[in-house]
């Protein structure tokens, strides 16, 4: 069996010569560099400093990391995908692709199937940084495991929304674009929603943010931001033991989110909000590859 | 047959591009497909390939539907476009070997599969070059060695020999003589009218997206010629020749040159006796007269003196 003949001919492609080996290295410099400032700026590497070691630190310095990672995706992702089939376009080889016994579908999930191997890539790639935390404790392999599935479930939603724009767009900047503003207003606009609505709640009730989980945890569904508070605290073990310790509004909301999943009941309860999130960024994605496939197909095409 | 057209109509927003055109190919056939820019060439072909939705109308490849079963139709077809369509960040033989996995060929019977094909395109040599590095000609050459692939049976090749060098051009129309010895059915549209003349078995002409003739070129063009031809050698008295051709009826413009005249004549054979007895009953001495057959390009460009339409 062949693996997928557009998947081979990208990675073959892009990752012919030095420059992605040098676009690799950079990057995990770039996030050694992160951590390396951090802990400096912690004063962790002066040799007197022996009796005020807080492990919250190593939490943070995860934090950090992750957060970069995630930033990182949100930007490079839409910028490989939603050029993909537009290129190809430009380029005048869709016709060529169209015209082969290939369905619309496997050409589509290949050119998705290409950012999510650049993506495992450069997570594998920064695994050996992300490992330094566990020198500190407070982050298991699992939280791990976790965060990379939750990583790849989130690249499979930015990766189909960059092909279905690409898919819709003939330009590529206009495809950019287009793919950046809806995945800013889907990862932000419930996440503000929410903001608004539980600080609106919390004005006008004596019981804060409660019931929030249950109210609109559906409505968050679709914020890959809500679904990362799952590691901003989950991972957490230290920050409850240790007691409160907040870096900003994110980590108090991050912390608010998990309490009310605690408090509910039953599916609710386990319904975590990465778990949430990713149930739907599978859902979306798999519509956005039907509905990509629709749009490419020519028998459904106007011109 | 391999290909049917029925009633074929293709509309771009209140523009008729292809206009209830009906034709068939039969198996084996090199067919040529004539027309100005704009004519409806390219529409048909995308249609005829599954590349585009037709407005009503049906075509079928070897049987098949091509709207209600365009993945089967896929497998039949090899399609070669107006434009190169290459990547130039990869070698020839990767070019191949990506487009064999596309039409669901094997590893296994790729890399012996692209090797031949290449023979038969002549760049067996170009085969770890970058496809960059390749002269247009080669280049043109690869795309069909792409289209031929998954070994169809029916090749559609849109414009093959525009843009090329006289060499290039002669090398395309070799490698188009061994595909006909391979016997595959071939659509090919060009505006070389004399290599089509010569390579195809049938030709079809399109104006303003209507098929106006179709047949084999001498039908096609007995069928479109208004008027004949015909050159006449006189040893002497040319004047008195010319003279007693304008008085006949049916005599359109006459030149002569050296002993040498050239008439119109509206009209077949029979006109071209009347002219020959005519002439030997007033005594001219004729040397020889030889109709001069009607050629494809005078067809078209009869037929396209209007033909500066849009491109579609």
């Amino acid at each position: 069996m062949r693996i997928n003949p557009i998947l081979e001919k990208d990675l073959k492609t892009k990752l012919r010569g030095w420059r992605s080996t040098i676009l690799i290295c950079c990057y995990v410099i770039l996030l050694i560099g992160i951590l390396f400032l951090y802990f400096a700026s912690n004063n962790i590497f002066n040799p007197y400093n022996t009796h005020n070691f807080n492990p919250r630190m190593a939490m943070d310095a995860y934090n950090l990391i992750i957060t970069f990672q995630f930033a990182l995706l949100f930007l490079a992702v839409p910028a490989i995908t939603a050029t993909s089939v537009s290129s190809e376009r430009e380029r005048q080889t869709l016709d060529l692709m169209l015209v082969t016994k290939t369905p619309v579908r496997k050409i589509i999930v290949g050119k998705i199937m290409v950012s999510l191997a650049h993506t495992m890539l450069l997570l594998i790639a920064s695994m050996p940084v992300i490992g330094v935390v566990f020198f500190f404790g407070g982050i298991g392999f699992l939280d791990i495991i976790k965060l990379l599935l939750f990583y790849v479930l989130t690249s499979f939603f930015v990766a189909s929304c960059g092909v279905f724009f690409s898919t819709v767009f003939k330009r590529n900047i206009v495809a950019i674009i287009t793919t950046y503003i809806f995945l800013g207003l889907i990862t932000f606009g419930p996440f503000i929603l929410f903001l608004v609505l539980g600080l609106v709640r919390e004005r006008y009730s004596y019981t804060g943010f409660s019931p929030v989980y249950r109210d609109f945890v559906s409505a968050l569904f679709p914020s890959s931001v809500f679904g990362f508070t799952s590691f901003y605290i989950s991972g957490s073990s230290y920050s409850m033991y240790y007691g409160y310790y907040s870096p900003g509004i994110f980590s108090e909301v991050a912390q608010e989110i998990e309490q009310q999943r605690m408090a509910s009941t039953g599916l609710w309860k386990l319904l975590h909000p990465w778990l949430a999130n990713g149930l739907f960024n599978v859902v979306a994605s798999i519509s956005l590859i039907f509905l990509s496939a629709r749009i490419l197909n020519p028998i459904h095409r106007k011109k | 047959m391999m290909v049917h057209v029925d009633n074929l109509t293709k509309r771009f927003r209140g523009t008729l591009a292809v206009d209830r055109l009906t034709m068939q190919i039969p198996t084996g056939e090199i067919y040529g497909f004539v027309g100005a820019n704009g004519a409806g060439k390219t529409t048909t072909m995308r249609i005829i390939a599954g590349l585009l939705k037709p407005t009503s109308g049906k075509v079928y490849v070897n049987g098949v539907d091509v709207s209600k079963e365009p993945l089967e139709v896929k497998r039949n077809i090899g399609y070669m476009p107006d434009f190169f369509g290459v990547y130039d960040d990869l070698k020839v033989s990767e070019y191949m070997n990506f487009y064999a996995g596309l039409q669901g060929i094997s590893k296994s019977k790729t890399a012996e599969l692209a090797d031949s094909l290449l023979q038969l395109v002549r760049l067996t040599e170009k085969r770890e070059a970058y496809v960059d590095s390749l002269s247009r000609g080669m280049k043109q050459r690869l795309c069909l060695a792409r289209s031929l692939i998954h070994d169809p049976k029916f090749l559609i090749l849109d414009e093959p020999a525009s843009g090329l060098d006289p060499r290039a051009r002669v090398e395309m129309k070799e490698i188009l003589k061994e595909l006909r010895s391979m016997g595959k059915t071939v659509l090919i549209s060009s505006h070389i009218l004399p290599e089509l003349s010569e390579l195809c078995t049938a030709i079809g002409i399109i104006d303003s997206g209507r098929l106006v003739a179709s047949g084999s070129v001498s039908e096609v063009v007995e069928k479109m010629s208004q008027s004949g031809r015909v050159k006449i050698k006189v040893a002497d008295r040319e004047e008195e020749a010319v003279k007693v051709m304008m008085e006949m009826p049916g005599i359109g413009s006459i030149s002569s040159v050296a002993g040498v005249i050239e008439v119109n004549v509206s009209g077949g054979n029979e006109e071209y006796v009347r002219i020959l007895r005519t002439l030997v009953e007033k005594d001219i001495p004729v040397i020889s007269f030889q109709p001069i057959e009607g050629s494809l390009e005078s067809v078209f460009m009869h037929l396209t003196e209007r033909g500066n339409g849009n491109e579609n």
